[in-house]
């Protein structure tokens, strides 16, 4: 038995593993509706957007919780739980930040008059695709909402670091997905 | 009452089959299992093998009882390629089919389980991996290099001099536009789409004022004359499926497509041909398209070039109409004015 | 869920040792040990038995629209009865007829075909047969399951809605299911369909995601990838088939949604309807053929690699012989994933594709045939010099080569775009994926039922019954598709309710009564299967040895009604492939036993 064990401890952990499998999952549904938007911005009728202000300052905000995650994550390994609290709750709320810019990203696009109706365009891809990111990021909110609340209420005894590590890697992935989607629309919308 | 009669027969049946097959299982207990299990081994073995028979004569069967009801020869150039392509396939697929299906049920009978066998360890051999790897990647390439070849030839540009026709598709009936003498089609958008304007012509567009509209009536071609059909659909995808010239294009909304052909036999030529009087081409809805999806039926006449002239003089473009209904419309001056370029009513 | 349940070996094997003597310490109740189970094995049952309800929906479907089809203009009186006015006079309407098609399609191929075959064995055999306490995530397997629950209920209830459930083909081709004004089913009934399909893709990803991980990181010690049973290895190219995907169609489906919904132009363009004159341009109807292929194509593997897997597995043990070319099998499993990817537009020959790309996806598909070739010849070769014993499980796996070359070899025709141009959309295609899709996969699952029953309930399934299905049904199945084949020739349209307006297709009169008639009978064969099912789970002949077909895969090394955890005490070890049969004189060496000193290599 603690031969099997061993065994199972040298390959990565089953839920971490589990995670990148989503990852490349979660990366193909963007991968086909980005492809269409390629496919569409070449047909004629199509409209194109300009980018409101928004999406830079949340930009910068998920920016910054990662950067913040990771830090919390190191605390975690280094036992400084009081930091690693504060630092996980400040990811945690700059995560609902980012969330409210979004929001208002696409209050300011749909007052531009650029709704769902109508005409093919950038901006119906949008909301689409921006839309979905968001409720990425609220999935991991949530993730991380469930382990602040641990880290306050819930007696840790396991000093596992293993959902931490699970909920970062997944925290900076919906980081580096949203930086590669703005690229994209302004490359191409 | 008849309904209750079959239900009650079926759950007789079923119950009956039951018992048996329950009772089966007492009786391979009383008599030894071991027997039991080597006698239904031996039984359906011989059934594997009876199968095998039995479905071999079945195929040549069905082929006998069948073959004179699929469509005789294709009435169009590229149809003749198509089922050329297709007899080649038959032929390759056939062979292995025979061959690997025999193969099957031979080795399910003659190894069947028996105690003065020992299965053979045999747990793999490179060489007839290769062998079975590199004859099927031949055999695909050579089916592949045809059906290429073929594609490209249906698929190529029509040649010049290809008369023209626009095939468009609704629920649940196909439109025709001739480009008329112009040999031009006007434009169409389809917000000017109107019951006077079945295609949304735009009556700017002086090419569009000989086009002339056909519907409710057969689509005349001319044989032997390559024909370009320009397809499209107002609202739901259809499909321009021609069974007889072994043809077929989607009718996309908003995308339109194409397809070319040569009609090679007349629908005279056909009737001869069928001993069938009532023999004509049909258009038939291929793609899904709502509840009358069955009766989506349309008609082609393949004829002469005079007999094609003859009947295309006798039309009038749709332009002429729509001017007539227009202005018959002015003179009654009590109802509200519609132009014929009237967009769409939302 | 944090606490996975490898971590802690002794409780599990004490709960496991606790379910050997029944009526000992209930720990669990019956909510959490059959309801909300985190039990692979009873989650894998739950797909089943769901699966198998699904089986009997879709089926009776069949036969319904079969009636039409058959004895077009004849009516039926007791429809009337049962289904009001969708069936006026007796008669299926045509809304009712496309109903039933696409909800036949729909729930047979994801509901039974993915859920109830891969979900099944997936969840059955994967922590069995890699030696492995349970999944990577229970909790995540267990919500799969709910979550396809939640698909089937919402699937259900589209059923009853009062313009029906989606009726646009179960590939629902927007514009026609985008319009609300297009077609009944085109109403709420489409976007319950959505609802259902997106929960069921949840459900598949959850799935999926559980089973890529627990093979490729729980396996016990002793079991590298190349000792896994092909069952396993089909596994999991299913789960990376429907995990790379499932995510495609779901993308498609969302933007299906906002179409019908919102009004926005994704593949909606220069639409006049019932009159009215729509205000989208731009769209295009196509970008959801292409989005949806690129899942329904992977769709079709993601069905029949699990068959593959358990016939291949099936045909082994019972032939006493190994498997033929493990590692080519193996190449061929993987080939057949990678192509499943890049043919997805075959289905799309003539929607006005560029000729050019066209050719390429002919090449790419015909490719396809060489991995299959392969399968089929080693399979072929497996039997060959075997001592075979034609059990049930045995017999429905012969079926599945017969029919997997029967349907494969037509799709020689189908792939090649020349012929596809004549025999596209038509009867020729119904054929072609029933007997490859559709009805192999079906034997597949039978095979794979009947050889693991003893596994999942400790009982038999009565082996008369099991004869008496299988002939009856591998004899239906030829009867009914072979001749299809003839109809598609003539160029035949799929989806036609009655042909008798057609001249060139109203000469298959008598033809459409006989497949009718057989296809009945097939369905009641069915249902003595399901009966002997659900009555030898309870009343069947138990098992008496732990390995009773002499099999040399983990699963067989369990207790007979193994408990959560699979293994009492340690996870046995591996030392060898799974197919020493016949080895040195030995009918059969699991895989538990070590290499001897005088063992011949293979």
């Amino acid at each position: 038995m603690e031969a099997v064990m061993n065994q199972q401890q040298k390959r990565m952990h089953p839920h971490k593993f589990t995670l990148w499998v989503a990852i490349a999952s979660i990366l193909m549904m963007f991968a086909g509706l980005t492809s269409a938007f390629i496919v569409k911005s070449n047909l004629t009728g199509w409209r194109n957007i300009v980018m409101p202000d928004f999406f830079w300052f949340s930009t910068a905000t998920i920016l910054a919780s990662s950067l913040t995650m990771q830090m919390a994550l190191r605390s975690f390994r280094q036992r400084a739980m009081d930091q690693y609290r504060w630092l996980i709750g400040l990811t945690f709320v700059l995560g609902v930040t980012f969330i409210v810019l979004q929001w208002f990203g696409f209050k300011s696009l749909w007052d531009q008059n650029i709704k769902f109706n109508g005409s093919a365009g950038a901006g119906q891809f949008l909301y689409v695709i921006f839309g979905l990111h968001a409720l990425h990021v609220v999935g991991g909110v949530i993730a991380l909402l469930v382990i602040f609340l641990k880290a306050f209420f819930g007696k840790i005894k396991l000093y596992s670091s293993v959902p931490v590590e699970v909920a970062a890697t997944y925290w900076h992935f919906v980081d580096i997905l949203w930086v590669c989607l703005l690229v994209f629309f302004l490359a191409i919308g | 009452m008849q309904t209750f009669f079959i239900v009650a027969i079926l759950l007789l049946g079923f119950l009956i089959t039951f018992q048996i097959a329950k009772a089966s299982e007492y009786v391979a207990v009383l008599r030894g299992e071991e027997k039991a299990k080597k006698q239904t081994n031996r039984v359906n073995a011989f059934m594997l093998l009876c199968f095998l028979i039995l479905g071999l004569i079945g195929v040549y069967y069905c082929n006998e009882r069948l073959k004179g009801k699929i469509l005789g020869e294709a009435a169009s150039n590229h149809g003749v390629l198509i089922d050329r392509m297709l007899y080649i396939t038959i032929g390759v697929t056939f062979f292995v089919f025979v061959i690997t299906q025999v193969a099957l049920f031979w080795f399910a009978y003659k190894y069947q389980q028996s105690d003065t066998r020992k299965a053979y360890y045999y747990p793999h051999n490179n060489k007839l991996e290769v062998i079975w790897t590199v004859i099927p990647a031949i055999a695909l390439t050579v089916l592949v290099g045809f059906g290429i070849f073929y594609w490209f030839k249906i698929t190529g540009t029509a040649p010049k001099g290809a008369m023209e026709v626009e095939v468009t598709g609704s629920q649940f009936k196909w439109e025709f536009r001739y480009p008329g003498n112009d040999k031009t089609f006007g434009k169409k958008y389809y917000k000017n789409i109107t019951g006077d304007n079945p295609l949304g012509q735009v009556w700017d567009d002086p090419y569009g004022h000989d086009d002339i509209y056909v519907t409710g009536e057969p689509m005349h071609l001319v044989v032997n004359k390559p024909v370009r059909l320009i397809i499209g659909s107002k609202d739901v995808i259809h499909d321009v499926g021609l069974a007889e010239f072994r043809m077929k294009m989607d009718a996309v909304p908003g995308t339109p497509t194409t397809m070319w052909f040569t009609p090679t036999k007349t629908t005279a030529d056909k009737i001869k041909e069928t001993g069938k009087a009532d023999f004509v081409y049909e258009i038939s809805c291929d793609q899904m398209c709502g509840r009358g999806h069955t009766g989506m039926r349309g008609e082609i006449i393949v004829e002469t070039q005079e007999e094609f002239d003859a009947w295309i003089t006798k039309k009038s473009p749709k332009y002429i109409d729509a001017l007539k209904a227009a202005a018959a419309q002015k003179a009654d001056s009590t109802k509200p004015v519609t132009t014929v370029s009237v967009s769409g009513v939302k | 869920m944090s606490d996975t349940i490898h971590i802690q070996p002794g409780s599990v094997a004490h709960e496991a040792a606790h379910d050997e003597h029944h009526h000992g310490h209930h720990e669990q109740s019956f909510i959490t040990k059959y309801v909300f189970s985190q039990d692979h094995k009873t989650i894998g049952k739950q797909f089943l038995v769901t699966g198998i309800i699904w089986a009997v929906v879709g089926g009776l479907f069949s036969v319904l629209f079969r009636l039409q089809l058959g004895f077009p203009g004849q009516s039926f009186p007791i429809l009337e009865t049962f289904f009001g006015h969708w069936a006026k006079g007796g008669q299926i309407q045509p809304e009712f007829y496309y109903a039933l098609i696409t909800m036949h399609g729909t729930v047979l191929v994801f509901f039974v075909l993915t859920a109830g075959l891969s979900g099944t064995f997936a969840n059955l055999l994967i922590p069995l047969q890699v030696g492995a306490r349970d999944m990577a995530s229970p909790f995540l397997n267990m919500l799969s399951y709910w979550f396809f629950f939640m698909a089937s209920i919402v699937m259900i209830s589209s059923l009853f809605i009062s313009t029906g459930p989606a009726a646009g083909g179960w590939t629902v081709y927007p514009p026609l299911s985008a319009l609300h004004d297009a077609s009944e089913g085109s109403k709420l009934g489409m976007d319950l369909w959505i609802v259902a399909m997106a929960l069921f893709v949840v459900s598949s990803l959850l799935g999926g995601l559980n089973y890529i991980s627990t093979i490729l990181n729980m396996r016990t010690k002793g079991m590298s990838m190349t000792r896994l049973p092909l069952t396993i290895w089909a596994l999991f190219f299913t789960a990376v088939l429907g995990v790379l995907s499932f995510p495609v169609l779901l993308s498609g489906l969302i933007l299906l949604l906002f179409d019908r919904n919102l009004g926005t132009s994704f593949y909606l363009s220069d639409i006049v309807v019932n009159g009215q004159t729509l205000p989208n341009e731009g769209g295009s109807a196509i970008l959801f053929q292409h989005l949806f292929w690129f899942l329904g194509h992977p769709e079709v593997y993601i069905i029949l690699l699990p068959a593959m897997g358990m016939v291949s597995e099936i045909l082994s043990v019972n032939s006493r012989k190994p498997i033929f070319g493990y590692m080519a099998m193996l190449g061929s499993l993987f080939a057949i994933c990678i192509l499943a990817f890049l043919v997805w537009a075959h289905h799309m020959f003539v929607t006005g594709l560029n000729p050019f790309l066209g050719s390429v996806f002919v090449l790419l598909t015909l490719l396809i045939a060489v991995p299959s070739a392969i399968k089929v010849f080693n399979w072929l070769t497996t039997l060959w010099r075997g001592n075979i014993r034609l059990l049930p499980s045995t017999l429905f796996a012969i079926g599945f080569v017969s029919l997997f070359i029967s349907g494969g070899l037509t799709g020689i025709f189908l792939g090649n775009s020349t012929i596809d141009i004549h025999l596209h959309d038509t009867m020729f295609v119904v054929a072609h994926f029933h007997i490859v899709m559709g009805v192999a996969s079906m034997f597949g699952m039978f095979a794979g039922v009947y050889h693991w029953f003893p596994k999942m309930f400790g009982r038999y399934l009565n082996t008369t019954l099991g004869y008496i299905h299988f002939w009856v049904t591998l004899v239906g199945a030829y009867l009914i598709f072979w001749p299809m084949h003839y109809e598609g020739l003539a160029g035949m349209p799929r989806r036609y309710l009655d042909k008798s307006v057609w001249r060139s297709f109203s000469q298959f009169g008598d033809l459409d009564k006989m497949i009718t008639v057989v296809s009945i009978i097939v369905f009641a064969v069915q249902l003595l299967f399901i009966f002997n099912f659900f009555y030898s789970i309870f009343k069947g002949r138990k098992v008496t040895s732990t390995n009773p077909w002499g099999a040399n895969t983990l699963e067989w090394t369990t207790p007979v009604n193994p408990g959560h955890g699979n293994w009492v005490g340690e996870i046995p070890e591996v030392h060898r492939w799974a197919y020493d049969y016949g080895k040195d004189g030995r009918e059969f060496i699991p895989q538990t036993e070590p290499i001897g000193a005088n063992e011949s290599k293979h």
